[in-house]
C-alpha cells in the first residue's frame, strides 16, 4: 500500500506538480514519425503531462511541438493551414513558425512588429528511430539525446507502435515490472504468439509457475529477476530491466525479437502506452512485421484512424468467455497487450493503492515506487538529476539466461545487461 | 468519468486482516537495521535477532522461540549485511518451509560492499528466501514493511 499522498505525489503529472516537473527532465516519446509523414502535412493534437500542444512539420522538413491555442482567440491550431514553414490559423490568419514565434498578424501593418510580441510555448521535437521525441523541461537542463538501443539499431531491424491506455501511467508501468501475472495471464499465449511461440524458455515458465524473484538497483532503476528451475540444478533466469521513471524492456525469448515498453502520462487518467520490438543483430522478418501490425506479441489492433485499441472498454474487450472457459485465455481477453490494458483500466483511471494488499512478490513494485519517491525528494530538494537521463543508464538489455545455481543473477548476467552494437541477446 | 466519480462508488469497508510480519536480524549490520525500526516504531512487526541457528532475542534482551514465532507470522523477513554470516537462514527457513510461511530475504549495507561478500550472503539466503531484495538503501525496509501493512 502507499499513503494516499505518496499516490497523489507519484500519479499527478500536470506543470505544477512535482512528478510532472520530474518527468520534464526526460526525452519522452510523443509521436511515432509516421504521424507526420510529409512537409506541410496536417498537423497532429498531442497532449502530453496535461498540456495540450500541436505537433506539425513545416515546408523545410522541421518538426514543431507548441501550445495548441491561438494567441488570438484562444482557436485550436489542430484547424489551421500549415503552409510556407508556420502553421496559420484558420480563424483570422495568425501564423507561428515551429518555435511557437509568431510570424504574421494580418490585421497589423509588419512593421509595427507586433508579431514578435506574440510567442506560444514550444518544445523540441526530434525523430530519433521512428520516433520523433520531446523535452518538456526547463531549455538549460536538456539532456542528451535518447540513447535507447531500440532506436539506435538499422530501421529494419526495429518497430514502434503506440496505444492509448484509460488509466494513469504508474499502474501501466507497474504491469510492465509486475513479472509474477505473466504465467497466469499471459499463459495462452507463450506457445500461441508468433512472436513468442518456440522458445526453450517458455516451458520453463510454464512448468514452474511459483517463480522466485530478486530485485537489485541498476544505475537507471531495477534489475528485476524471475528465478525458474531449469535442467542440472540450474536457474531460468529472466531478467526485465526498468529504468526510470517508465521504461521496461522484458526479458526475450529464442530469437525471437525483444521489446518493451514507455508509459507516457497524456493526462493523470490516461496515458500512451509505447510498444517497441527490435532485434540487435537481424532484420525482422516480414513474417514478424505483419504479426506485429496485426497486433500479436505487445502490439494491438485499433479502431480505424485511431490508436485506441479495437477491443476497448466500451466494447468489455470483446472477452470470450468460451475461450475463457476453455483455456485458450486465461482472462478471456485475446492478445497480450490488451489483456494487460483491461486489467489495468479495470482498476479504475488512478487506483486507489491505500487498499491494496501487497505480497512480498510484489517487491519489484514496492522498490520501483521507493526508487521514484526517493529521486523525486532529491530532484525537488536538491535539484538532484534523476536516474535514466545519463544516456548510459538507457544502453540496458533485458536478458534470459540459465546459470549455475550459486551465481548472483547480476554477476553471472552482468555482461549481457549492457546494450552492445552487433552483440547477440542472451535469450533462451 | 473521473476518478473522484469512480471511487464515489467502490466498497469502502476494510478488505483485509492484520499480518503479522517477523523481521530476523541475522548479522550485526542487519541488528543495526532493525534497532533503527524499533526506534520508529512498527506495531505490527515482531523485531528479532538471530543469535544462533535457533536462538531468537527480541529488541528487550528476551529469548524468543523460533517455531512459535514462525507459526503466527505471515510472512518472515531474513535481514543479513554481506559477508556470508547469515548462518541461522537454514534454520529459520526449514521452519518456515515447514510452516509454509512466506519469506523474504533483504540484503542491507550491499552498495559499498564488494560483490564477492554479497554473493557469500545471497548465497545463504536464496534456499530460503521466496523474494530476495538487494537495496542500495537500508531505509528500503521501511517502505518495503509499510508497503506489505507490516
Amino acid at each position: 500500500m502507499l499513503r494516499k499522498e505518496q499516490n497523489d505525489l507519484l500519479t499527478r503529472t500536470g506543470p505544477e506538480t512535482p512528478m510532472g516537473r520530474m518527468f520534464r527532465r526526460y526525452w519522452m516519446p510523443a509521436l511515432l514519425a509516421g504521424e507526420l509523414p510529409e512537409n506541410d502535412c496536417p498537423p497532429v493534437r498531442v497532449k502530453l503531462l496535461s498540456e495540450r500542444l500541436v505537433a506539425f512539420r513545416d515546408t523545410n522538413g522541421r518538426y514543431g511541438l507548441i501550445d495548441e491555442y491561438c494567441a488570438h482567440r484562444g482557436v485550436s491550431l489542430w484547424f489551421a493551414r500549415n503552409e510556407e514553414c508556420g502553421l496559420r490559423c484558420s480563424y483570422h490568419g495568425w501564423k507561428y513558425d515551429v518555435t511557437g514565434q509568431c510570424i504574421d498578424v494580418p490585421s497589423e501593418p509588419e512593421a509595427s512588429g507586433f508579431a514578435k510580441k506574440i510567442k506560444l510555448r514550444s518544445y523540441p521535437l526530434v525523430e530519433r528511430g521512428g520516433v520523433l521525441w520531446t523535452y518538456m523541461g526547463p531549455p538549460d537542463t536538456e539532456p542528451p539525446l535518447p540513447e535507447w538501443e531500440f532506436i539506435t539499431v538499422p530501421a529494419k531491424q526495429t518497430f514502434t507502435s503506440k496505444r492509448f491506455q484509460e488509466s494513469n501511467w504508474l499502474q501501466a508501468m507497474e504491469g510492465g515490472i509486475d513479472s509474477s501475472h505473466v504465467s497466469w495471464l499471459h499463459r495462452g499465449d507463450l506457445n500461441s504468439d508468433p512472436l513468442f511461440k518456440g522458445a526453450r524458455g517458455n516451458q520453463y515458465n510454464l512448468s514452474d509457475a511459483r517463480p522466485v524473484f530478486e530485485v537489485a538497483e541498476s544505475p537507471g532503476g531495477l534489475y528485476i529477476g524471475a528465478r525458474r528451475n531449469a535442467e542440472g540444478g540450474h536457474y531460468y533466469w529472466r531478467i526485465t530491466q526498468w529504468v526510470m521513471p517508465s521504461f521496461t524492456m522484458i526479458a526475450p525469448r529464442g530469437n525471437h525479437s525483444v521489446h518493451g515498453h514507455f508509459w507516457i502520462p497524456i493526462d493523470d487518467e490516461h496515458c500512451w502506452a509505447w510498444s517497441y520490438d527490435y532485434h540487435p543483430v537481424r532484420e525482422l522478418t516480414d513474417a514478424e512485421l505483419a504479426a506485429m501490425r496485426d497486433g500479436k506479441g505487445i502490439h494491438v489492433r485499433y479502431v480505424p484512424g485511431t490508436f485506441r485499441p479495437l477491443a476497448n472498454s466500451d466494447n468489455d474487450y470483446l472477452i470470450d468467455r468460451a475461450g475463457q472457459k476453455a483455456g485458450r485465455t486465461f482472462s478471456g481477453v485475446e492478445g497480450i497487450a490488451m489483456q494487460d490494458a483491461s486489467l489495468q483500466e479495470s482498476m479504475g483511471p488512478i487506483v486507489d493503492r491505500t487498499r491494496e494488499n501487497l505480497v512480498s512478490t510484489d517487491n519489484g513494485i514496492i522498490m520501483a515506487r521507493h526508487r521514484l519517491l526517493r529521486a523525486l525528494k532529491a530532484f525537488t530538494d536538491s535539484s538532484v538529476v534523476p536516474p535514466g537521463i545519463d544516456p548510459q543508464h538507457q544502453k540496458v538489455r533485458s536478458a534470459a539466461i540459465v546459470l549455475p545455481p550459486d551465481v548472483p543473477f547480476t554477476e553471472g548476467a552482468r555482461d549481457v545487461l549492457i546494450a552492445r552494437p552487433d552483440v547477440a541477446p542472451a535469450s533462451v | 468519468m473521473n476518478s473522484a466519480d469512480e471511487a464515489h462508488f467502490r466498497v469502502q469497508a476494510p478488505n483485509s486482516l492484520p499480518r503479522a510480519t517477523a523481521v530476523i536480524a541475522l548479522d550485526a549490520d542487519a541488528q543495526a537495521v532493525i534497532e533503527r525500526l524499533g526506534r520508529t516504531g512498527r506495531p505490527q512487526a515482531t523485531l528479532l535477532s538471530a543469535t544462533s541457528p535457533d536462538g531468537l532475542l527480541d529488541l528487550a534482551g528476551r529469548a524468543r522461540n523460533l517455531r512459535e514465532e514462525v507459526d503466527r507470522a505471515d510472512l518472515v523477513v531474513l535481514v543479513a549485511g554481506p559477508g556470508g554470516r547469515a548462518h541461522a537462514a537454514p534454520a529459520i527457513g526449514e521452519a518456515c518451509s515447514r510452516r509454509r510461511v512466506m519469506t523474504t530475504g533483504f540484503v542491507v549495507a550491499a552498495t559499498a560492499a564488494p560483490e564477492r561478500e554479497v554473493s557469500q550472503t545471497l548465497a545463504q539466503l536464496r534456499p530460503w528466501s521466496l523474494m530476495v531484495v538487494i537495496a542500495g538503501d537500508d531505509s528500503y525496509i521501511d517502505d518495503m514493511l509499510t508497503a506489505l501493512r507490516a
